[in-house]
């Protein structure tokens, strides 16, 4: 691949595999640079960087703050909780505001899916999707599929599983699109109400009853349960839910060995995964996150140092 | 003032001709040969000239929110696209649910001139679905039909009593068919898309539930009732088979259902310029809305244009409200993606825009170009194009998806009661 | 497409010319404990790696040997038309107080050994930097000299020169080439 084109990160949607492992191996470099002692490189020294984030997240803020501070970028946080946005116009009042200050990049967290193609018609600067609504979380899946291709070296043929909320879920629908590009064979499970209509279209196969599910699976990816589904009668009660969906003690025997799971963070022990198996289950967690900050500082070094005409909207 | 139309290519639905057309004191006098000396003479050698365009379906935002649209630049806008009457929906503020304000409505609209106002009566008082306003003085104050538009009457009890009631008024009763519990949140179509892009979607069963809930009212009663902006492929169906068994039921649909789908909301980055409700369909949707005009299962076109504020489409998709204007290239844009695309004829277009709507409205001497009727005509040339733009829309508000396009057959002259209200040569 | 104009240095010339320039450093400092040498990637880090070879066979000394990848350090100007890929920059011992070799096969602009200079720095403080290259093609557009060099090579600006090693292109020379 010659240069990095994209101006925006707006899901995985528009990535090609190419551009995807060019993430990877970028990524594979700065985990080095956070092992040094000066975890500090110049390559986006003068690049400002505005974390936008409409939705309320400290991790994957910090996440993407640090990605930038390490790169020598100047990071701006705005945050405004979702009570305070009361009309749209706020949303495209504030972009118009920090346009004056001229951001490089705009880290956007937003409840709107599909809000970005929108923003991106009142700002120069480059947009990456760190959340929107319930349509893609890309960095996530980047981080996910990379953290499985670390340990098992390629995805293709892997059977991947997710299990949860896939209706309310942006890091189900990107890390669907992600995986299958690379080959694997995703399944999801869940309550029927909370697997959106058609969702087979999407190409992942549906299942009900978890058991079925992970019999096979290499990888499981857990998402995280909002217990306020139950006031929507999504499911009658967090128990019926947790005797079903959870990985309970007696569920982790019968997976694979080298079967392994990943959750978006943070984790409702007890709810999605048993606090029994935290030892066993936490440390790959936890590389979740070292790996998010070097996909991060990776997408940042390439939005950030793309050369290229100015385009318009997406 | 006598005004002469010289060697007129006259489309009514059932028949063509070729003649010159007299118009006097506001009627068609005679269509033949015209020798005789007028005030005005126009020469429509290469054009087509067809009844004036009625709209069943068209919301005028006065009272209430004149800075969407008032009635000046509705009765503008209705011209220029070729309308001489226009059904206006009383979701206004305050809601046309009394004489006097629907007496105001038509009686400054007289006063501007351009275009006939028929204020459309709300079914129950306030809109609120929980008592029925009085149709008999509505009547009298000029309304033609009643509908609760923007809502569907959720109680079928009251739109039995409504339907019954009706009788007595001789009023059209339009019901706007969505399950507001059903369509609940949702912003697009749902389908595999909405499903994919994370959307919340509204089911097409929000539509046909009702359709076949005012279709069993209709029946059971026996009492006419017209449906308005049918979008999707289930509710054509059971239109379709009641028709068969006898059913008065009419229905109309907008042209934006004719030509887009919820694609072309994907393609357009969820631009808040494409949302509509009823939501733009599937592939199948738009074409059962095509077929359906074919075959008469759809009986009319109507616009539902539907003003908003510059500042309320600049939103994200979701916090948007619903709607498109439509009046100034209502006609246009059939002519060019089903005429020209010989999905359906000339003649077909005008029937579903003009002369079904008179009749269904009882306006007996509207509809068709015929000695004696009200000289209400459109001149257009079918060869000569033009573009949509911001600038030149004649509507207070800019929301329509149709920016940019090109369409055919531009309308030339607007005739209403033998006066010309637009003209564009 | 590029044909190779002239041959520079043959194999045997680059050979001579590293264990020249081994002998060179030796000479200029005495201390050869504090002594380190830097690669810059990526046909630096084949010539400082031959050059720890010639010291331990030839003078018996053990010289730790960093590998350096300027990318994140770089200015506008260097940037390659490429996909910034970011190889491997490892430096396992405690530079401060030593004496760097920094190692690159041609000096051109200068722009490269700018930011090498810079990374060391973020590494920690090192007594001094000295610079050997292969070539020294001349065009400097910043303040930097070499201080052991192989051979210089006038040439002009729309030149293009090649270095090619064993390591990575399978023989050594250094040719001119140019256009078809």
């Amino acid at each position: 691949m010659k240069t990095w084109q994209k101006k925006h990160l707006q899901g995985i949607k528009e990535l090609s595999r190419e551009e995807i492992e060019t993430i990877f191996n970028l990524a594979s470099s700065f985990k080095g640079l956070s092992e040094r002692e000066v975890k500090k490189a110049p390559a986006l020294r003068g690049k400002t960087v505005v974390n936008l984030f409409f939705e309320n997240s400290t991790r994957t803020r910090i996440s993407f703050e640090l990605a930038a501070k390490r790169l020598s970028a100047d990071v701006l946080n705005f945050s405004s909780t979702a009570s305070s946005l009361q009309k749209g116009e706020t949303i495209i009042d504030t972009i118009k505001t920090l346009e004056a200050y001229h951001p490089d990049i705009l880290v956007v967290r937003i409840g709107y899916s599909n809000c970005l193609p929108t923003l991106s018609k009142y700002t120069q600067a480059g947009i990456v999707n760190a959340g929107d609504g319930c349509h893609e979380h890309p960095t996530q899946a980047l981080l996910d599929m990379f953290t499985v291709k670390e340990i098992k070296k390629s995805l293709e043929g892997l059977k991947v599983l997710i299990v949860g909320d896939i209706l309310h879920s942006r890091v189900a629908r990107s890390n669907i699109c992600g995986f299958q590009k690379f080959g694997a064979k995703v399944r999801v499970c869940g309550p029927p109400t909370l697997i959106p209509y058609k969702f087979e279209d999407m190409g992942a196969e549906i299942f009900y009853d978890l058991d079925k599910a992970m019999a096979d699976a290499d990888v499981i990816i857990m998402l995280r349960i909002q217990k306020e589904r139950q006031q929507s009668s999504f499911f009658p009660s967090l128990r019926e839910y947790v005797e079903k969906f959870s990985l309970s003690t007696e569920r982790m025997e019968k997976l694979k060995k080298d079967c392994l799971i990943l959750h978006p963070g943070p984790v409702n022990w007890d709810v999605e995964i048993s606090s029994q198996v935290k030892n066993r289950v936490h440390p790959l967690i936890l590389r979740q996150v070292e790996n998010g900050l070097a996909i991060r500082m990776g997408v940042l070094y390439l939005i950030g140092t793309r050369k290229g005409e100015y385009e318009t909207g997406n | 003032m006598k005004l002469v139309i010289k060697n007129a290519r006259i489309i009514n639905p059932d028949q063509q001709l070729q003649a010159d057309i007299l118009i006097q004191n506001g009627v068609i006098d005679k269509i033949g040969k015209i020798s005789e000396k007028a005030d005005k003479e126009i020469e429509a050698q290469g054009k087509i000239v067809f009844p004036g365009l009625i709209d069943m379906h068209t919301h005028i935002r006065t009272p209430g929110q004149e800075d969407r649209e008032d009635l000046e630049s509705a009765s503008r806008a209705a011209a220029k696209g070729g309308f001489t009457s226009i059904c206006c929906m009383p979701n206004t503020v305050p809601a046309v649910d009394n004489e006097t304000t629907a007496r105001w409505i038509y009686d400054q609209a007289r006063k501007i001139g351009l275009v006939d106002m028929y204020p459309v009566g709300a079914i129950s008082k306030q809109r609120q679905g929980k008592e029925l306003s009085e149709f008999c003085a509505l009547r009298r104050a000029g309304c033609l039909s009643l509908s609760d538009d923007g809502d569907s009457v959720k109680d079928p009890s009251l739109l039995r009593k409504a339907l019954e009631y009706s009788r007595m008024s001789g009023l059209l009763l339009i019901s706007h068919c969505e399950d507001k519990n059903l369509s609940g949140k949702g912003v697009m179509r749902e389908s595999s898309l909405s499903a994919q892009y994370g959307m919340t979607g509204i089911p097409s069963i929000s539509e046909s539930i009702i359709v076949a809930r005012d279709i069993e009212l209709a029946r059971y009663l026996n009492t006419p009732i017209h449906l308005a902006h049918i979008s999707t492929v289930r509710s054509l169906e059971l239109i379709h088979k009641a028709k068969q068994e006898g059913v008065q039921v009419t229905c109309e649909t907008a042209p934006h259902y004719c030509v887009l789908s919820l694609k072309d909301v994907v393609e357009n980055g969820f631009d808040s310029r494409y949302k509509v409700n009823p939501p733009l369909g599937e592939e199948s949707d738009v074409a059962a809305v095509r077929q359906a005009l074919q075959s008469g299962v759809i009986d009319c076109i109507a616009t539902d244009h539907a003003p908003h504020l510059q500042g309320e489409k600049e939103l994200p998709f979701q916090e948007a409200p619903f709607g498109f204007i439509g009046l100034e290239w209502a006609f246009s844009l059939l002519y060019t993606f089903l005429v020209k695309e010989k999905i359906i004829s000339l003649p077909l277009l005008v029937d579903k825009m003009s002369s079904v709507p008179a009749r269904i409205l009882k306006l007996e001497d509207k509809g068709l170009i015929r000695e004696g009727n009200c000289a209400d005509l459109v001149i257009a040339d079918p060869d000569r194009t033009w573009t949509v733009t911001e600038d030149t829309i004649a509507s207070k508000s800019r929301n329509t998806p149709f920016i940019g396009y090109t369409l055919s057959c531009c309308i030339e002259y607007t005739i209403h009661r033998g006066k010309i209200s637009y003209k564009n040569v | 497409m590029l044909r190779d104009k002239t041959q520079i240095l043959s194999a045997q010339d680059v050979s001579r010319a590293l264990y020249r320039l081994s002998h060179q450093v030796l000479e200029k400092y005495k201390n050869p404990q504090d002594l380190a040498l830097i690669g810059i990637h990526t046909r630096g880090v084949d010539l400082a790696r031959r050059l720890k070879t010639v010291f331990r066979e030839r003078e018996n000394l053990e010289i730790p040997l960093g590998i350096l990848d300027i990318t994140l350090y770089r200015d506008d100007l260097t940037a390659v038309a490429e996909v910034p890929l970011v190889k491997e920059t490892t430096i396992n011992f405690d530079i401060s107080g030593k004496t760097l070799i920094l190692v690159d096969d041609v000096l051109f602009t200068g722009r490269t050994i700018r930011a090498a200079l810079d990374e060391i720095m973020d590494f920690g403080r090192p007594r001094r930097i000295a610079l050997l290259v292969l070539v020294d093609r001349g065009h400097r557009e910043l303040p930097i000299r070499a201080d052991f060099v192989g051979k210089n090579i006038p040439t002009s600006r729309e030149e293009l020169i090649e270095v090619r090693l064993k390591e990575t292109d399978g023989k050594d020379e250094v040719v001119i080439v140019e256009k078809d």
